[in-house]
């Protein structure tokens, strides 16, 4: 349903406008959060490009994700003022692994009437899985 | 504040019909008063067709490849529009956000697949036939075109006929449905903006009158069709007395049948899709679910199509939580109850009654139905043979495969027909015997893509030639043969 297309906008807008804020405070990873910042309004994009491009009056996805509850996947993005990196590197792990998880799920509960949206979220949860700041 | 009153657009032109008589247009989700749409008359047509028929010598000799530039800023115009037009769509009509935006994008996928005109318009030809004699054969434009569009697609199907006409040289006149007017006025809006020549493209509102003035217009080359089964018969008809080509696309009573091995639950989200989008007002809706499987097989089918129908969330179609809008006006929902009493009073078991209604929001109740299932629903009922156009599904059963086609082919409509199943076998026997015009293999909604034609036989279809792809392209075309020698 459109809702969920709503959602991803959130999610990807609310983790970038996040990212931004730590390259900020955190001189030392302000290039890492930069340039997740951008890849998050890119991930947005081509998902949106993917799925306006593909909903006809045959691929509606009205019941395609039958099932997601967005409110599982929901994270604040709110640092305490005495935040150091390790707190934001956690942060960071908690916000990457929900948006993942919720892309994995809308994937699954897509695949019986879309093609290319499951495909897209999948491979955006899979670029996702290199941003480990506590590795 | 005044309500705005719809113009037709005549010869490059915004307007107002030459009538007093308008009717309201009503948002059924919110029962406000959107615009009112004039009733045209004979003058308001002649002046369409006149103008029409003086823009096509010039149009005709415009290059294709000019002719398709037109369709590229058109598709550009569509891009930039695409949410607000979706949302006009949901206003009029009453579907879901999604849903408009699904209509807009097959729209816009018109427009590109014509603009492959000038390949797809080629003609083919055969050197030395005989000695230093060549043949070939050219397709031309015939003059003026036009569309009686139905209020269930209001933005998409006039799109399913307009741009191929055009790009192939002809010109066009456009009636959209007086209940669902305003998706027109959007395109042509666009229309207008492009800068097409006067007259190549024309819309004129209004009902009946106007409908029958355009099948018995002397100067009306062929009429595009799409609606009812008996209005489709009426058109073929009347356009065969006044020597018209025709393409009536009608009414549909479409059958799925489920296989004992089909993968029930990824189905159902298709089977949702299928019964229940568009408020089951379409033509390609499911409309009978056919079982096929011994009684265990049936209840677990039943039960999971009737919880996941019971799941589904009505309300106003921009609500983008809701799945399902309204029917598109009260005297729609009136009538899809009188069908559903009728399903009872014949012995159908109605296992869930969408009369209960249970609504997101607060919306006025007057066009909500929520999705009705009926069981044990047989072949002599009028639920299972008769076109509800709304959100009811019938169940039926069949022993096997070759008596769930043998069910099919007694109701008269052959529009579409789906089957899920993970058996190769059965679905090529499927895929073969079935007499329908668009075939689904677990695909419920079979809806052809712009470059194929739109199938549709028996009872769901009056013409020869389908609208989409390759087909209108002939459709809008007469072919001409040369055989030349040189002395």
């Amino acid at each position: 349903m459109a809702a969920v297309m709503t959602f991803i906008s959130k999610v990807e807008e609310d983790s970038a406008g996040f990212y931004e804020r730590c390259a900020e405070r955190f001189p030392e990873l302000r290039e890492e959060f930069l340039s997740w910042s951008k890849e998050n309004r890119k991930f947005e994009k081509n998902i949106k490009r993917t799925y306006y491009g593909v909903i006809t009056d045959t691929i509606e996805s009205n019941f395609s994700f039958e099932g997601l509850d967005t409110q599982d996947y929901e994270f604040d993005t709110e640092l305490p003022q005495d935040a150091d990196s390790s707190v934001v590197k956690k942060k960071t792990e908690e916000i990457e692994r929900k948006i993942k998880e919720f892309y994995l799920k809308a994937a699954e509960l897509s695949e019986g009437l879309l093609a290319d949206i499951p495909r897209v979220l999948r491979k955006i949860a899979k670029k996702r899985e290199g941003r480990n700041l506590l590795a | 504040m005044a309500v705005k009153r719809l113009q037709n657009y005549i010869n490059g032109e915004w307007v107002d019909a030459q009538t007093d008589e308008y009717v309201e247009i009503i948002n059924p989700a919110r029962m406000e008063l959107l615009c009112e749409c004039p009733m045209s008359t004979k003058a308001d047509l002649d002046a369409a067709v006149e103008g029409a028929v003086e823009a096509y010598s010039d149009w005709r000799n415009t290059p294709p490849v000019a002719r398709a530039r037109y369709l590229h800023r058109l598709i550009e115009l569509m891009e930039d529009k695409f949410n607000e037009l979706s949302v006009v769509q949901t206003r009029e009509h009453g579907k879901t956000i999604d849903e408009s935006r699904g209509e807009t994008r097959r729209g816009i996928e018109m427009v590109e697949v014509a603009s492959g005109i000038p390949t797809t318009m080629q003609g083919f030809n055969l050197e030395d036939i005989a000695h230093g004699i060549d043949e070939y054969a050219i397709y031309q434009p015939l003059g003026v075109f036009c569309c009686i569009a139905p209020f269930n697609f209001p933005f998409m199907v006039p799109l399913w006929f307009l741009p191929f006409a055009i790009a192939t040289g002809n010109t066009f006149i456009v009636k959209p449905s007086p209940r669902t007017p305003m998706s027109q006025c959007e395109l042509f809006d666009m229309l207008d903006e492009i800068g097409l020549p006067p007259g190549v493209v024309n819309m004129v509102h209004g009902g009946a009158e106007i409908a029958n003035g355009l099948m018995e217009h002397p100067d009306i080359k062929g009429v595009t069709f799409v609606g009812s089964t008996p209005v489709g018969r009426h058109v073929y008809k009347k356009c065969g007395e006044t020597g018209k080509r025709v393409i009536a696309q009608a009414g549909a009573k479409n059958f799925i049948v489920i296989m004992p091995d089909a993968e029930i639950d990824k189905a159902m989200v298709s089977l949702m899709s299928s019964f229940f989008g568009n408020t089951g007002q379409r033509c390609l809706s499911g409309a009978n679910l056919l079982v096929v499987g011994d009684d265990k097989r049936y209840r677990e089918v039943v039960d999971k199509f009737v919880s996941a129908a019971k799941a589904i969330r009505v309300g106003d179609g921009l609500d983008e939580s809701v799945q399902m809008g309204p029917v598109q006006n009260v005297e729609s929902k009136q009538r899809i109850i009188g069908m559903i009493e009728k399903g009872i009073e014949e012995g159908a078991k109605l296992t869930l009654d969408g009369r209960k209604l249970n609504l997101v929001g607060d919306v006025p109740e007057d066009c909500f139905l929520n999705p009705s299932v009926f069981e044990n629903v047989t072949l002599d009922m009028t639920i299972a043979r008769e076109e509800i156009f709304g959100p009811v599904a019938s169940i039926l059963r069949a022993g096997d495969l070759d008596e769930a086609i043998d069910m099919i082919h007694q109701i008269p409509y052959g529009n579409s027909a789906a089957i899920f199943t993970n058996n190769g076998k059965w679905a090529r026997q499927f895929q073969h015997d079935v007499v329908a015009g668009n075939v689904g293999i677990n695909v419920g909604i079979v809806a052809p893509m712009a470059f194929f034609p739109f199938g549709g036989m028996k009872d769901s279809f009056f013409g020869v030639l389908h609208g989409q792809g390759r087909d209108v392209v002939r459709f809008f075309t007469e072919s001409k043969i040369v055989i030349q020698r040189w002395f």
